[in-house]
């Protein structure tokens, strides 16, 4: 049942070589012998996704609108600490980007129930009166570090923040999300909050303190959830709302100071534009191999 | 007693004794057996513990434990040339012509296996597991692989889909690949003298409880498989990270009468807890041969596996039930076994076993590999530079550095420790004479 075939006496059909290992050495074949069924289990590039330019270019909006939010963010910290922008135009600024922000969230999402509306109205009222209580304790947080090492922490822990900033979904769940967020994510929102904790201890007053931290924090925390319920919504108004805050950023800029404006300019081509291409470019590189030697993938979750 | 050639083996590895596993005892059963087809077989292996400096094992076999301690899960740290004396010392001192490592996670394996090559000794390495090609930990073990098997006579897989593994990750020419199974000592697995009766079916799983073992495919089949079957009992012997769902699930399910947990069972004892049970279930999710399903048949018990890596090649499908790696296969692959089980007679499967596998078997078919490392013609350092330079851009001329360097140091030591210097082991045969005493002859270099 096992030896197909017989052996010697003539050449009465040559023992079949089988891809088994028991039963010793194959009579006839060397144990190097490589069969003509050699690799033919093997899959390439099975999983890997036929990238288009276009599409690659129009996925790239979403990480060149995080940068004009943060860049925007950044400018609000500059014009506060130059006394600018006074404390009472701050806060109504506070007060209608979370207005806007609920607004967005009603309107892009179909089933928001009322309970759920006024838990999230709870959570955001206990969050302005720690911070509000706070507040003092902020203001004199770096009183004894010097400016340099302020503005070389915050620039270094912005840049950190962007680099491991999860452009595809956003850090802070609803209550009951299934999958938690990745550690580079958290990394990411961590050193977003110690930057604006650094820049608003530099401000002269309390309720100034409190103010710009409200305002940093609103965007740093809440943005990328109200993206992403755009983004879901309708593709073209995310594409929209994406190309006005360019826009409105470079704008700003432009007035503010010329290098900057090339630098951000720049930056944006390179992401939308000359990123997308280099990707395409490279993934005809890409050997993903597949086959009987691959550990199995347990087809259900693991509820521990 | 000699054959054609006689052989003076070098095994490197850093699993061997006192450890227990898969590799060592590979190394322990396939160095048994050469020696008494005659060859000198040597092993060199890291301290364990207090265990430094030479040790004899049966036979006269010979172990270096080199003072090293391991460093990550039983591997040396790695230091590139810090081995190069004393391997350069052992492998004059004991005269070598084949250095043979074992295992592609052993950090000595590939010490040792680099340094054998700069001082132009012949190289074989067996490789024991599978691996995956994606992730990091992988990428480099591969590349590290790729160095060691550019330059290598004869390669040994143990399976025919851990060849083309092998094949794909370290790009070697298959033609240098030989099959060689492992195999199993049928004189200690023997079946229950008794045959067990069948009013109550026994499965038994022996595993280290580990998530790469299926040990979450086990917490899903067996409750099922215990509600479909109410004359069925489970025996998991074995510990791991994964006993407490194990646990949670005996509890969950108050199975506690039909799932009974050993824990650690010690080698020594794998046998008793085998031959209580009429079926063996192993559940692993990758595997490039799986000796414990060897051990089981030798036992006499049927195996019902999962169809993954080299597993559909070891036994041949009377003996074995495969399923896919989900639970609902394996749910039906226990009921087939369990209706083919009073065809089974675990006597004539011990002795079918007996034929199919067999040590010595091995030990033939790996002199043969050896026999062909010989026929490699000598090669110079500028000759096998070229060979470094096909692994990758950047890193063809690292390894070739690497590689210079460990030339570089080697004449150093040659010149500060001559070989002449180092003094030359006598072989000592271990003979039988005609009244079965064992005594020992010496035979002078």
């Amino acid at each position: 049942m096992e030896r197909e075939a017989k052996k010697s006496s003539g050449n009465g059909g040559k023992h079949k070589w089988r891809k088994v290992a028991y039963g010793g050495m194959q009579p006839g074949y060397d144990d190097n012998y490589t069969d003509d069924s050699f690799l033919e289990g093997m899959v390439m590039n099975a999983n890997v996704v036929k990238r288009d330019l276009f599409k690659v270019m129009l996925d790239s909006v979403s990480i060149s609108q995080y940068l004009c939010i943060a860049a925007l963010v950044v400018i609000v910290w500059i014009k506060t600490l130059h006394s600018v922008i006074d404390e009472i135009s701050l806060l109504s600024l506070d007060a209608g980007l979370l207005g806007l922000g609920f607004l967005i969230i009603l309107l892009t999402t179909s089933q928001l129930s009322f309970h759920l509306f006024l838990h999230y109205l709870m959570k955001i009222s206990f969050f302005i009166s720690g911070l509000y209580i706070l507040a003092p304790v902020y203001h004199t947080l770096t009183r004894s570090i010097s400016s340099d090492s302020i503005w070389a922490l915050s620039v270094s822990l912005l840049l950190i923040h962007l680099f491991l900033h999860d452009f595809s979904g956003y850090t802070i769940r609803p209550p009951g999300a299934k999958n938690n967020p990745t550690l580079a994510s958290n990394i990411s929102l961590n050193a977003s909050i110690i930057a604006s904790v650094l820049i608003a201890s530099r401000l002269p007053s309390r309720l100034h303190v409190f103010a710009l931290m409200l305002f940093s924090l609103q965007v740093f925390l809440f943005a990328p959830l109200v993206t992403f319920c755009i983004k879901k919504y309708s593709f073209w108004l995310h594409l929209w709302f994406s190309f006005i805050l360019m826009s409105m950023t470079l704008c700003i800029i432009f007035v503010m100071h010329r290098m900057l404006f090339v630098l951000l300019l720049a930056l944006i081509v390179f992401i939308s534009i000359v990123c997308p291409y280099w990707l395409i470019q490279i993934q005809e590189y890409k050997f993903e191999i597949n086959g009987p030697w691959d550990e199995a993938k347990l087809c259900f979750e693991i509820t521990e | 007693m000699d054959g054609p050639q006689r052989h003076r083996i070098l095994m490197v590895s850093d699993f061997f004794y006192p450890n227990f596993g898969g590799v060592e005892s590979h190394i322990y059963y396939l160095s048994q057996c050469l020696i008494k087809l005659g060859h000198k077989v040597v092993i060199t292996t890291h301290a364990y513990g207090n265990r430094s400096g030479v040790r004899y094992m049966t036979g006269g076999l010979k172990v270096y434990y080199i003072p090293w301690r391991p460093f990550l899960m039983q591997n040396t740290l790695p230091t590139f040339y810090g081995t190069l004396p004393i391997i350069r010392t052992i492998l004059i001192r004991e005269r070598i012509s084949v250095v043979h490592g074992h295992q592609a996670f052993s950090t000595l394996c590939h010490e040792a296996l680099m340094h054998a090559r700069t001082l132009g000794y012949k190289a074989v390495f067996t490789d024991h597991s599978l691996y995956r090609f994606a992730d990091v930990g992988s990428i480099h073990m591969n590349k590290v692989l790729q160095f060691t098997l550019a330059d290598i006579d004869q390669a040994i897989c143990v399976s025919h889909t851990s060849k083309e593994n092998t094949v794909l990750r370290s790009g070697i020419d298959p033609e240098k690949v030989f099959v060689i199974p492992n195999a199993v000592d049928t004189a200690m697995f023997t079946p229950a003298p008794k045959r067990l009766c069948y009013d109550e079916i026994v499965i038994v799983v022996i595993s280290r409880l580990v998530y790469r073992k299926g040990a979450d495919l086990l917490v899903e089949v067996i409750p099922e498989v215990c509600q479909l079957n109410p004359n069925v009992r489970f025996v998991i012997g074995g510990d791991g990270l994964k006993r407490v769902r194990l646990e949670e699930m005996r509890e969950k399910y108050s199975l506690q009468d039909r799932v009974e947990m050993l824990g650690a069972v010690p080698h020594a004892q794998v046998r008793s807890v085998l031959v209580s049970g009429h079926i063996f279930l192993n559940s692993s999710l990758t595997e490039a041969f799986c000796i414990a399903i060897l051990e089981a048949a030798s036992c006499g018990l049927l195996t019902v596996s999962t169809r993954v890596g080299g597993v559909p090649e070891v036994l041949p499908d009377d003996m074995i039930v495969l399923a896919e790696p989900t639970p609902v296969d394996m749910i039906r692959a226990i009921k087939e076994a369990i209706e083919m089980l009073p065809n089974i007679n675990p006597q004539a499967m011990h002795d079918r076993v007996k034929k199919l596998y067999s040590w010595h078997d091995v030990a033939k078919r790996t002199e043969v590999v050896y026999d062909r490392a010989l026929l490699c013609s000598d090669v110079s350092l500028l000759q096998r530079l070229p060979r470094y330079l096909k692994c990758g851009p950047w890193a063809g001329k690292l390894f070739c550095l690497v590689m210079m360097i460990n030339f570089l140091l080697w004449q150093l030591l040659q010149f500060w420790q001559p070989s002449k210097s180092i003094e030359e082991v006598p072989d000592i045969l271990i003979l039988e004479n005609e009244d079965k005493e064992i005594c020992g002859k010496l035979r002078m270099p």
